[in-house]
């Protein structure tokens, strides 16, 4: 049961805000009809807690209120923070690409030098490298701009665009 | 995501660690100082020292300095780098074996069929990089005949050992005794040393040598080809040759071959120039020569230039103090580019 947390001394320790991610990338999920096997799998949990969170249960309303706080600041916020609660880029960009309302769209430019910094620097390993040119996947996007932010050469251009509903394959 | 430079030995370090680790590299022995990193560069991170004093004297610091700050590790200057004194490696591979980088198409090729191993382009080589390996036939196959003494007339004069231009006779000189009353107790003829020059023969007082010519007398000791033959091979340095073209000019059979990467044209003010000779010393190519004044501390005439072994890349313009050289690079040669911005940088060092 090491993924529930029972707040019973009313402080909320990082973990809990962990839980209360997860608990909102499980609704959503659930929204979008993945079982409860499937969210197990995507999230990392063990299927009783994924059953426990989707009831209510084991998880304080707390941690579920911090967590919408984290989720709606702005994007780069949102996603350094997931990252410092979790230290792990894998489960950052899930829970990020899961929880994440907004959209973005991404082009470089030719004067990209395919230095691969802002590879480096995505945390949703969005961007890829291909004959000495970034290619962003605007799917993954979270919209933390921190890759436009270092480009050396100012070759990165993000939009965000109106949210049509359909958030692509997690 | 993190840059840290380390410099060792002159030797400069600069590495990023992130999704994916990067590390360039710079080897200070093999640099000339010709700028051409420092022009590319698409941060400005790299300055290259001024060469003035360097061409002349062993200096402390490297020859460029990398700023870690600025440098993204994109690796365009390993990539235009003409000494191989610059190379950028992704998760532990060079990126001159990945095709996505482009390289300077620039060889330089000795055929082991065609060359005689002479070992001309092992002395010209600027950069030391040829190594010819050789093995001569044995000198005593290739002589034409041997001599025999008749020791029986022999008078022990020494006049033969004395004379032999090869160190081929030997004489055992002794003091006579009334046992054995004479000067010498035996001679000998070394034919590994002796080339048949007949000297000997001609000086002999008594006539006791005599010449066994192998082609007149015993045709079957004719000289065969075989044993003539030179064998040998040539070893060139990929990470030091340079690609300047005097193994080829200087080969007398044709058997190097050069392809160099840029092309261009080199001038010089011949009023402006002092005679100073930074730009000889700079020279990685032994381009440069001022024939010798007829006495020193007068300055020195025509710069002399040839063409022939330059690769353009600007060394000595950079070195001149009075910038009294200008190279021009008119074409570069490439493996295929297909980023454009990387095509632009590429054109960029063109002038």
């Amino acid at each position: 049961m090491g993924e529930s947390v029972i707040n019973t001394h009313g402080v909320i320790m990082p973990k809990h805000i962990i839980s209360g991610l997860k608990f909102l990338a499980a609704v959503e999920l659930r929204k979008k009809s993945y079982t409860q096997r499937e969210i197990a799998e995507k999230l990392g949990m063990d299927r009783s807690t994924v059953s426990h969170y989707l009831n209510g249960r084991n998880l304080s309303w707390n941690s579920i209120e911090i967590a919408e706080v984290i989720v709606n600041l702005c994007p780069r916020d949102f996603s350094t923070l997931t990252y410092s609660l979790l230290k792990d880029r894998e489960k950052t960009r899930t829970i990020v690409k899961i929880c994440s309302n907004k959209k973005f769209e991404c082009d470089v430019k030719n004067s990209c030098i395919g230095c691969g910094v802002c590879a480096d620097t995505c945390f949703m390993n969005a961007i890829v490298l291909e004959n000495l040119k970034a290619q962003i996947d605007s799917d993954w996007c979270c919209g933390c701009m921190m890759c436009w932010e270092i480009c050396p050469t100012n070759s990165i251009e993000i939009k965000e665009v109106e949210d049509d509903g359909n958030n692509g394959n997690y | 995501m993190e840059t840290t430079e380390t410099i060792e030995n002159k030797n400069i370090s600069v590495q990023r660690t992130g999704a994916e680790e990067r590390k360039l590299q710079f080897k200070d022995e093999l640099c000339t100082a010709c700028g051409l990193c420092e022009k590319i560069c698409p941060v400005s991170a790299i300055e290259v020292e001024p060469t003035g004093a360097m061409a002349t004297t062993e200096q402390e610091s490297s020859k460029v300095d990398i700023n870690e700050e600025k440098c993204v590790l994109c690796g365009m200057c390993a990539c235009i780098c003409p000494y191989n004194a610059l190379d950028m490696e992704i998760e532990g591979e060079s990126i001159k074996t990945m095709e996505a980088y482009p390289k300077l198409i620039k060889s330089a090729e000795i055929n082991d069929e065609t060359c005689i191993y002479c070992k001309a382009c092992e002395t010209a080589c600027p950069r030391d990089a040829i190594v010819i390996a050789r093995e001569l036939p044995e000198r005593s196959k290739l002589v034409t005949g041997e001599i025999e003494i008749d020791k029986e007339t022999c008078i022990d004069c020494g006049i033969c050992e004395e004379m032999c231009p090869a160190d081929a006779i030997t004489m055992e000189h002794k003091q006579p005794t009334s046992d054995s009353p004479t000067v010498s107790s035996d001679i000998n003829v070394d034919k590994d040393k002796c080339v048949y020059c007949l000297v000997c023969k001609k000086a002999c007082p008594v006539d006791a040598i005599t010449a066994v010519c192998r082609q007149c007398s015993y045709g079957e000791y004719d000289i065969k080809p075989e044993d003539a033959e030179i064998e040998g091979s040539s070893f060139i340095d990929d990470e030091l040759c340079v690609d300047c073209g005097w193994c080829q000019e200087i080969c007398p059979v044709d058997a190097a071959t050069v392809e160099k990467a840029f092309e261009g044209k080199i001038t010089y003010d011949q009023e402006t120039c002092q005679g100073c000779e930074t730009c000889v010393l700079a020279c990685p190519c032994n381009v440069l020569s001022f024939p010798q004044s007829a006495e020193s501390g007068d300055k020195p005439e025509k710069l002399h230039i040839d063409e022939k072994y330059c690769i353009y890349c600007g060394a000595c313009e950079k070195a001149c103090p009075v910038n009294a050289i200008n190279v021009e690079r008119t074409g570069i040669k490439t493996t295929p580019i297909k980023s454009k911005s990387w095509e632009k940088a590429f054109e960029s060092v063109k002038n």
